[in-house]
């Protein structure tokens, strides 16, 4: 599993323990004292996911969340909660926290939460990178291409548009097999769903 | 021609407006003669007493009454036209109403005399203070309750941040000897990180009673306000949030505390809180219990010399020599929605005051604590 675990706690002993817990099973933590010195740390080249202490002194577990939202931040947060924090952490999820695990934990439950946000964020970034490879693919058809590619997305035969374009159907072809072989797509079917990629 | 059968005539004009006036007023009005027999009765009486005007004309007015007046009004009417003391008249009270169908209601009366042609009569007008005394009841309540949550919080947030505080190390006890199973069972094994790990738990450990060290020296610290008062008093302040919370779970609370306490030296609020605490916890106790059981009593006796016990008794289901073990254990709770703090607490408070805090089975069923606390000698 790929990916940095970022502990944010500003508990020595916690954040230490966690750190060592991590380590034995081969993860690769790295951590920070507070929610400011992650969000001063914090950049876009980062993959992984956050153990985020919601009660912490300076900026809480929830604004620290928030901003990262702010800076479009996709990595999964899971907050560790104490006894009294439930409500927060209900706010937190509403918020789009992948979860949220309560002090003190059994290990397991900590470290299968773990893997499952590693799992989802790296499924997660394959998605965008699909759509980024895709979207460049689109921006190299020539505006004609694009025309031809909407009418085919669409189902309309290349004989309609002949007709719609007021060009020859032998020309509708050549850029059909343009479209097809730009966009990388090897049916018909896969390019309708590139569009609906590209519409997102 | 008599005077009714006038249209013109002023009497006739009067009476007709005086009825319709009558009719139109939102407080009962009643008229009896001077035997205490019904002569009028308006719309809002027939209303508020369920009895037509027609059925209850000519019948004793204590028909109407309540509680401990039904029975009396006879003697009452009686004594006034012998001594002429007015007890009621033009001063008006708070009554017990009874409507037809039996039920009570509280009201207040205000009665008039008139005499004319050297006829005595009683005019009465009867307001049902049910809703007032229901918001009163609603608006007591949440003063109470108020009062109640802002003694609770500051109880609450003192174990919600020793909650907090204890987490901490215990967290990280939990993760340390979990990393270190973790590698013990490797092939081969890092001991020198298990023994690292191992110094950590041990300074966790220590961390955690510190915790608990620090939280005792705090309630004592906070046990400074004592004052010289009575266990009467302090009932009397618990008893009306007791009571609301005791009948609003059909149970019924009887308080029997001796006059003759000597008085003990307290902080009143903290043994209020205990009580209260026990109260509740007797009421939960029989909330799912028959309803014959449901009754908690609340009593005060010498159990030696300088000492009084203040015990709350209740027949509920019991509790479980497992659950006793651990009954006064902070956190431990049998409830969903309990910090499990309540009786952790409540023996702390006992323990400052150089008193104790116990409990035993009852005989029956149920169980029964006791709030000892040494009593100052009267002087």
């Amino acid at each position: 599993m790929k990916g940095t675990i970022y502990i944010v706690d500003d508990d020595d002993a916690v954040r230490d323990s966690l750190c060592f817990l991590l380590k034995t099973v081969n993860l690769d933590p790295t951590t920070f004292t507070s929610g400011d010195e992650f969000l001063e740390k914090y950049d876009e080249e980062m993959t992984g996911c956050v153990l985020l202490d919601i009660r912490m002194p300076g900026t809480s577990g929830i604004e620290v969340q928030k901003k990262l939202q702010q800076l479009n931040c996709k990595l999964p947060i899971i907050f560790i909660t104490g006894h009294g924090d439930v409500p927060m952490a209900v706010e937190a999820m509403q918020s789009g926290a992948f979860d949220f695990i309560q002090k003190p934990f059994r290990d397991q439950e900590l470290l299968d939460r773990i893997f499952q946000a590693l799992e989802a964020h790296e499924a997660d970034e394959e998605e965008a990178n699909h759509q980024r490879d895709i979207q460049h693919r689109y921006v190299s058809l020539t505006p004609r291409e694009k025309e031809v590619m909407e009418f085919v997305v669409k189902g309309a035969a290349n004989k309609v548009i002949a007709i719609d374009l007021g060009v020859s159907q032998r020309t509708v072809e050549i850029h059909r097999a343009r479209v097809m072989e730009k966009m990388e797509a090897r049916s018909l079917a896969e390019l309708v769903r590139m569009s609906m990629l590209l519409e997102q | 021609m008599t005077s009714a059968e006038n249209p013109t005539d002023k009497s006739t004009i009067r009476f007709d407006q005086l009825d319709s006036l009558m009719n139109a007023m939102v407080d009962a009005f009643i008229v009896i003669d001077a035997r205490g027999l019904i002569e009028r009765f308006n719309n809002a009486a027939e209303e508020m007493f369920g009895y037509s005007s027609d059925e209850i004309t000519g019948q004793n007015i204590e028909l109407l009454m309540g509680g401990r007046d039904s029975g009396n009004h006879d003697r009452y009417l009686d004594n006034y036209q012998k001594t002429g003391k007015k007890k009621v008249i033009g001063i008006g009270r708070e009554v017990i109403a009874r409507r037809k169908d039996g039920s009570e209601f509280p009201a207040d009366i205000a009665v008039g005399e008139v005499s004319s042609g050297g006829q005595k009569r009683f005019i009465g007008l009867v307001r049902d203070l049910t809703d007032l005394r229901a918001a009163q009841t609603q608006s007591f309540r949440q003063r109470q309750e108020m009062l109640n949550t802002s003694r609770l919080s500051t109880m609450g947030e003192m174990a919600a941040a020793m909650a907090h505080e204890l987490n901490q190390p215990l967290s990280a006890i939990a993760n340390y000897s979990a990393a270190s199973l973790r590698l013990l069972d490797k092939e081969d094994p890092d001991i020198e990180s298990v023994k690292e790990a191992l110094q950590q738990i041990n300074n966790q450990a220590h961390r955690a009673s510190e915790v608990i060290r620090r939280t005792r020296d705090f309630t004592r610290a906070t046990d400074t306000r004592r004052e010289k008062t009575s266990v009467q008093d302090i009932v009397a302040e618990v008893k009306p949030l007791a009571e609301l919370d005791a009948h609003a779970n059909n149970i019924a609370l009887l308080i029997d505390i001796p006059a003759n306490l000597a008085p003990i030296e307290v902080d009143s609020l903290q043994i209020q809180q205990v009580l209260l605490n026990l109260l509740r916890n007797g009421v939960d106790a029989m909330r799912d219990v028959d309803p014959a059981y449901r009754e908690i009593r609340l009593s005060a006796r010498y159990t030696a010399p300088g000492e009084v016990s203040i015990v709350v008794r209740d027949q509920g289901q019991g509790i479980s020599e497992e659950v006793a073990e651990q009954l006064f254990n902070p956190f431990f709770t049998t409830k969903n929605t309990g910090m499990g703090m309540g009786l952790a607490i409540c023996r702390t408070i006992a323990e400052a005051h150089n008193g104790s805090l116990e409990f035993r089975r009852n005989p029956e069923r149920g169980v029964s604590f006791a709030l000892t606390l040494p009593t100052q000698a009267t002087s």
